[in-house]
């Protein structure tokens, strides 16, 4: 008779905990994309607090990113909740900024779904802090010389890639925005610059 | 802020490439860089860090 080969049930459930956490940064990059559609399809520059809150989505996936890398030990984990931890503070401060009308203080870009984009940041830091507690708390920390599966591996290089080239893209566009000064929201700076310095030629 | 994005793509390049330690450093100055811009971003001269509209 042959026994149907088995694996132990914790090894079951890491293999479901770096499910899960691919999944977030599979989700992560999906809403740091929408931000960069918002941004350049919709015109919708970023202030400086929405992009601190970028930054620190990228600290999240940096965390996410560093659980598949050998000899991790559960320190991915740590940097994740690390970065929404900061998202949460920053997103927070900038919803208690404009929660109140008054002149001069109004949300920053268009509602989705009824909500501002700082409201969505405190959820999703919300959200994230609350799957990486739930991964700790069933899944537990990553045992020493514990590796996820190759495939999760491969995977998660390729979605790490595309956050690295989303970072890149940022970092260019803060460029353009804001030069090495203040960002503001009412144009790109150095395309201003550019244009001005052209058109005197 | 360039410079905050800049070091979080250093963090993110020398992690893809396996260098964990300097993956580190960089992320930690992208922190240290965001920390200090984000108390620059929202300390207001009249209030400072107070947000006085909250009592209503």
């Amino acid at each position: 008779m042959i026994r149907a080969a088995r694996t132990a049930p914790g090894a079951d459930l890491a293999r479901l905990g770096d499910l899960g956490l691919l999944a977030m940064l599979t989700g992560l990059a999906a809403v740091l994309t929408v931000a960069m559609v918002l941004q350049y399809v919709d015109g919708e520059l970023p202030c400086p607090l929405c992009l601190l809150q970028r930054v620190a989505l990228f600290g999240v996936c940096f965390g996410l990113i560093r659980h598949f890398r050998p000899d991790d030990r559960g320190r991915g984990v740590g940097v994740a909740l690390l970065g929404a931890l900061s998202l949460l503070v920053i997103a927070g401060r900038q919803t208690l900024l404009d929660i109140c009308p008054r002149p001069g203080h109004e949300y920053v870009g268009d509602a989705v779904l009824g909500l501002h984009m700082p409201v969505w940041s405190v959820l999703i830091a919300l959200a994230v802090i609350a799957a990486l507690a739930a991964q700790v708390a069933v899944v537990g920390g990553t045992a020493e010389g514990r590796v996820p599966s190759p495939r999760l591996v491969r995977v998660a290089g390729y979605v790490g890639l595309y956050v690295l080239t989303l970072c890149a893209l940022n970092l260019v566009s803060a460029i353009l925005q804001c030069g090495l000064g203040a960002c503001h929201t009412d144009g790109y700076r150095m395309l201003g610059s550019a244009a001005a310095a052209f058109a005197r030629l | 802020m360039v410079l905050c994005f800049a070091a979080m793509t250093a963090a993110l390049g020398a992690l893809y490439g396996g260098r964990g330690r300097l993956a580190v450093a960089a992320l930690a100055l992208c922190f240290a860089l965001s920390t200090g811009l984000f108390l620059f971003e929202i300390d207001s001269p009249v209030d400072g860090f107070r947000m006085p509209w909250l009592r209503g």
